[in-house]
């Protein structure tokens, strides 16, 4: 090759190596913001997943603890719908109560008082009784779980908490792994 | 240096420059997504830690809440109640309190119940004294009333002075 065409070749290379270099500088602002964005709204996604799972089990907790009050008022107290119906009602409403039994539950399970706030902030269950028909009660006894107690005439026939005995919490309360990171 | 050397120069910076455009890419999506695994794998684990403590702890409330349910309406005496126990916890006995005539039951520090019974029977054989008469349960420690104990592991084999 002849002098000129280095020269052309010299000329042709640094306005490439310009062009390349304001174009590297422009990616990395672009690439540098999708990656934080993407990451902040992944992880943001996954952590709100496994916040749903523990307070899942926090709401379930404490239906579970009102489920056992209430067996255990109907087992020493009045048989008796009016009795029955009343228990629900005073168990439920005992927002304290409630509070105070899922809080030793969960210190006794040596969860941190902070972590214990934080599931918390999702505040109680909202239910308790999920049916009232014709003598027919069903109490919520957590996630899946369901206990029922039959009246005739107001006095108490039968009381099914099995599902209470044989809940089987492990198989109730998982988190998945999180998923591969996608950049796109 | 002459303008061969030159170009030759430039041509090889020029390469150098389109790869490190070309990976620039590559780097960021590394950088994400180690963050991004070592972000959700200590919420994974975290997550899992909570779910499983609480779901082992509960699983001796269960328990103990079972049997004294079950207690409540069968168990008379303290022998009926140490062969509920045996059923429910093999290897953890209660103890009987002659002068309170209650029976305690600890499944765990934090879960423990207290039977009272209404009066003392004594074997005249052999001296050995009993509870009968199953009055009540108090049940505190179930419905979060007892001052709070933390398990950090569930203790097995806890055995206690048995009186029966």
């Amino acid at each position: 090759m002849d002098k000129k065409k280095f020269k052309i070749l010299a000329i042709v290379d640094g306005v490439l190596i310009v062009a390349l270099v304001v174009f590297m500088f422009a990616l990395k602002g672009k690439y540098n913001d999708q990656a934080q964005a993407s990451v902040k709204e992944q992880v943001g996604a996954y952590k709100a997943t496994v916040n749903t799972a523990l307070q899942d089990q926090w709401k379930s907790m404490d239906q579970y603890g009102m489920a056992w009050k209430l067996v255990y008022a109907t087992v020493t107290g009045a048989k008796t719908e009016a009795a029955f119906n009343a228990n629900v009602q005073k168990i439920f409403e005992d927002k304290d109560a409630r509070f105070k039994q899922l809080s030793y539950m969960y210190t006794a399970a040596s969860i941190p008082a902070q972590v214990q706030n934080d599931i918390a902030a999702v505040g109680l269950a909202e239910q308790f009784l999920l049916k009232d028909e014709g003598g027919v009660k069903e109490i919520a006894c957590g996630k899946n779980c369901v206990a029922k107690f039959t009246f005739v005439k107001g006095k108490l026939k039968e009381s099914d908490y099995k599902a209470l005995v044989e809940y089987k919490f492990a198989e109730n309360f998982s988190i998945g792994a999180p998923a591969e990171f996608k950049f796109e | 240096m002459n303008i061969k050397n030159i170009s030759i120069v430039l041509t090889v910076l020029l390469v150098f420059i389109a790869a490190l455009v070309l990976m620039q890419k590559g780097n960021y999506v590394d950088q994400a997504t180690e963050h991004y695994k070592k972000t959700t794998d200590a919420s994974f684990k975290g997550g899992q830690k909570i779910l499983e403590y609480v779901n082992n702890s509960v699983d001796v409330n269960k328990l103990v809440w079972a049997m004294s349910v079950e207690a409540l309406q069968t168990v008379k005496t303290s022998q009926d109640m140490a062969k509920l126990e045996a059923k429910y916890f093999p290897t953890t006995k209660g103890s009987n309190s002659i002068a309170n005539k209650t029976r305690r039951f600890e499944a765990t520090s934090a879960y423990f119940i207290v039977s009272n019974f209404d009066k003392v029977d004594e074997d005249k054989k052999n001296n050995l004294k009993t509870l009968s008469g199953l009055k009540s349960i108090d049940v505190g420690a179930l419905m979060g009333e007892a001052p709070v104990a933390q398990e950090e592991e569930m203790p097995e084999g806890e055995e206690e002075e048995v009186e029966e």
